[in-house]
């Protein structure tokens, strides 16, 4: 199982564009997606590796419609070597994505997969561990450090936790999850993202992968969060105490 | 007409708008106080694509077409701030890399293309002398030619990109005996002796783009650095002009677009008489009347792009683009200054910088009254 790494998987996701929110003239529609920023940072994780020779070829993936072609062309234009498109369009959940990267690798034998630690649009946090639970593959989230030892075979990775930077080490193949403070992306030139349109994007069904998934969870309603309402004045310290001993109940 | 983006464009433009936003909008205050060139920027905007944009592939471009061109510069002024850095790229763009393009030997095209669109090279021209201005042709600066070179002598001022310059398209007359048929392009290479680019010019706007005066003293340019042929600079000149009034004021109208923003947002901050100053419709008028400059700006805009790139004959809608662009910027500038205030008279809200940048617009590539001369003409006036 000790194999060198020499080909990296990175999973990426599609997520609403941050920056196409409505502006004060109208424009924006909301309508434009981008790939997940810390799945960004994973992708550009795994270009640098590469860069270094620490491994020869980086195969990007992701679920979603056709639509989505649009993000794997930026990953490509970044430098991936090859896509695959999971065509699936349905709103999927990590469970449900953590089984299908499975099949997706036990297809293509990666030594190392680097994934995003979190989706900014459900903040799920869970298929990097998920997928390491499902493979029997050792893991290290919020990953900010990475290198390989002995033959890259083992990987240090330094976390950021609560309490502060743990540094740990791993056997591979592994399941690492990346951090923001791991790398800067680099921005996606012209030229790039031309050529991008020549590399191939592979597509496949959850049945050619010989899996079924179907989601655990439903999602009820989507609501926005409620308006804060408006505070009131106080007289004196006196009447703040009592309210805040009476109404606020926190003293 | 058709301007709906392909999938293609769209991408495009979206990975321009990122890279605009992540690598460009910068600092600008300082900059423009020295008048420092940010040479750091024009790199980045080489390596990402915007000089080569329409470069065909071969010669280290991108191969696009006019509308998608325009489309990408609007996009960069929106998000860049520094208008000396945009107007530093378009001179180059169309005063050194189109005609190379057009008129370059192949042997030029790829000694200079591959480095002008990458960032590693900075070109513009040199036309305007002391003299001669709107009234081109008249220039004075001569070449005579002794073997297999030619021998400049003469001066040039208000060179954009001048001091920084790796290499300057330069009229001068092979023989003013011929008049504007003696008119000739030379590519005059930043070291070759004779060749003095070091007076820089202050001036009062796009101050972060250096400009210099420059001097011809008996400098000595090898034969086979001439562009087009004997005589044939006038019609180089003038199709340079045309591509450039077509699209120089592209980044002015993303520019607009962001002046627009920035007075939405403050007159719906800014409070008096118990309101937001928005709620005014003296204020609002204002505020209106920008938004239609800023659409129909970019619909001429677009127009002209579409039309460059589906005839070949665009001198009336690039002169009206120029015409109609400048004021539009201006005016922008002007009320964008009225609705902040006294705060918009001072440096640190950069609305006034902004008018200052766009005064320029109305002289360069043509006055304004120049391209009202030529739309006369072109009407059958």
């Amino acid at each position: 199982m000790t194999q060198p790494v020499t080909k990296i998987l990175v999973p990426f996701k599609s997520v609403p564009d941050p920056y196409e929110a409505a502006g004060p003239d109208g424009s924006g529609s909301g309508a434009k997606s981008v790939i997940n920023p810390f799945d960004e940072i994973a992708i550009e994780e795994a270009l640098r590796i590469r860069e270094r020779g620490e491994a020869s070829e980086i195969v990007g993936l992701t679920i979603g419609a056709p639509a989505v072609d649009e993000q794997i062309r930026a990953a490509l234009a970044m430098g991936v070597d090859r896509a695959i498109r999971i065509d699936d369009a349905r709103a999927l959940d990590p469970y449900a994505v953590a089984r299908i990267l499975r099949a997706a690798v036990e297809k293509e034998s990666p030594q190392f997969v680097i994934i995003g630690k979190q989706a900014v649009d459900d903040d799920s946090n869970q298929v990097g561990q998920m997928l390491a639970g499902l493979l029997g593959w050792p893991q290290a989230t919020f990953v900010s450090k990475l290198e390989f030892l002995d033959n890259r075979t083992r990987a240090r990775c330094a976390r950021e936790t609560d309490a502060g930077l743990e540094v740990i080490e791993i056997n591979l193949p592994a399941v690492i999850t990346s951090d923001l403070r791991l790398n800067e992306p680099r921005y996606v030139s012209l030229p790039a993202l031309m050529k991008a349109r020549k590399k191939p994007i592979e597509v496949l069904t959850c049945e050619q992968l010989g899996v079924k998934v179907d989601p655990l969870t439903t999602t009820i309603a989507t609501a926005r969060p409620a308006k804060r309402a408006a505070g009131t004045r106080v007289e004196s310290v006196e009447e703040l105490v009592i309210k805040l001993k009476q109404e606020a109940k926190v003293v | 007409m058709d301007f709906a983006w392909s999938d293609q464009q769209r991408e495009l433009l979206d990975a321009v708008s990122r890279f605009a936003r992540e690598q460009l909008d910068y600092e600008v205050i300082e900059n423009d106080r020295q008048a420092i060139f940010n040479h750091e920027a024009w790199k980045k905007c080489g390596e990402f694509g915007i000089q080569g944009l329409l470069v065909p592939a071969e010669y280290g471009g991108l191969g696009q077409d006019p509308l998608t061109t325009v489309a990408v510069l609007e996009r960069l002024g929106y998000a860049c701030k520094d208008n000396g850095l945009l107007f530093s790229i378009n001179a180059h763009m169309w005063t050194a890399v189109t005609p190379l393009v057009y008129n370059g030997t192949e042997a030029q095209k790829k000694k200079f293309l591959p480095g002008l669109c990458n960032g590693d090279l900075i070109g513009g021209n040199a036309m305007s002398e002391p003299n001669s201005g709107s009234d081109a042709f008249s220039l004075g600066t001569t070449a005579t030619k002794q073997g297999d070179k030619y021998v400049l002598n003469g001066s040039k001022i208000f060179v954009t990109n001048g001091p920084v310059a790796d290499v300057l398209v330069v009229f001068a007359n092979v023989d003013k005996a011929r008049g504007q048929d003696g008119i000739t392009a030379f590519l005059v290479e930043k070291g070759m002796a004779g060749f003095d680019p070091s007076h820089k010019i202050e001036k009062m706007g796009v101050r972060t783009s250096p400009m210099a005066e420059v001097f011809f003293e008996n400098c000595e340019v090898p034969a086979e650095n001439l562009l087009g042929k004997e005589g044939g600079g006038a019609f180089l000149f003038t199709r340079s002009m045309t591509w450039e009034r077509g699209c120089i004021l592209a980044s002015a109208v993303g520019a607009m677009q962001r002046l627009l923003e920035k007075c939405i947002r403050y007159a719906n901050e800014r409070k008096q008489g118990g309101q937001s100053i928005g709620k005014y419709q003296l204020v609002a008028s204002k505020i209106v009347d920008m938004k239609l400059r800023v659409e129909s700006a970019r619909h001429m805009l677009y127009h002209y792009g579409w039309v460059a790139g589906h005839r070949k004959a665009v001198y009336l809608e690039a002169a009206m683009t120029k015409l109609h662009l400048a004021d539009a910027w201006m005016k922008c500038a002007e009320d964008a200054i009225q609705i902040h205030g006294g705060y918009g008279y001072m440096t640190e809200y950069e609305v006034e910088r902004e008018l200052r940048d766009a005064i320029g617009a109305k002289l360069y590539s043509g006055t304004s009254e120049i391209q009202r001369n030529i739309i006369a003409s072109l009407i059958g006036l």
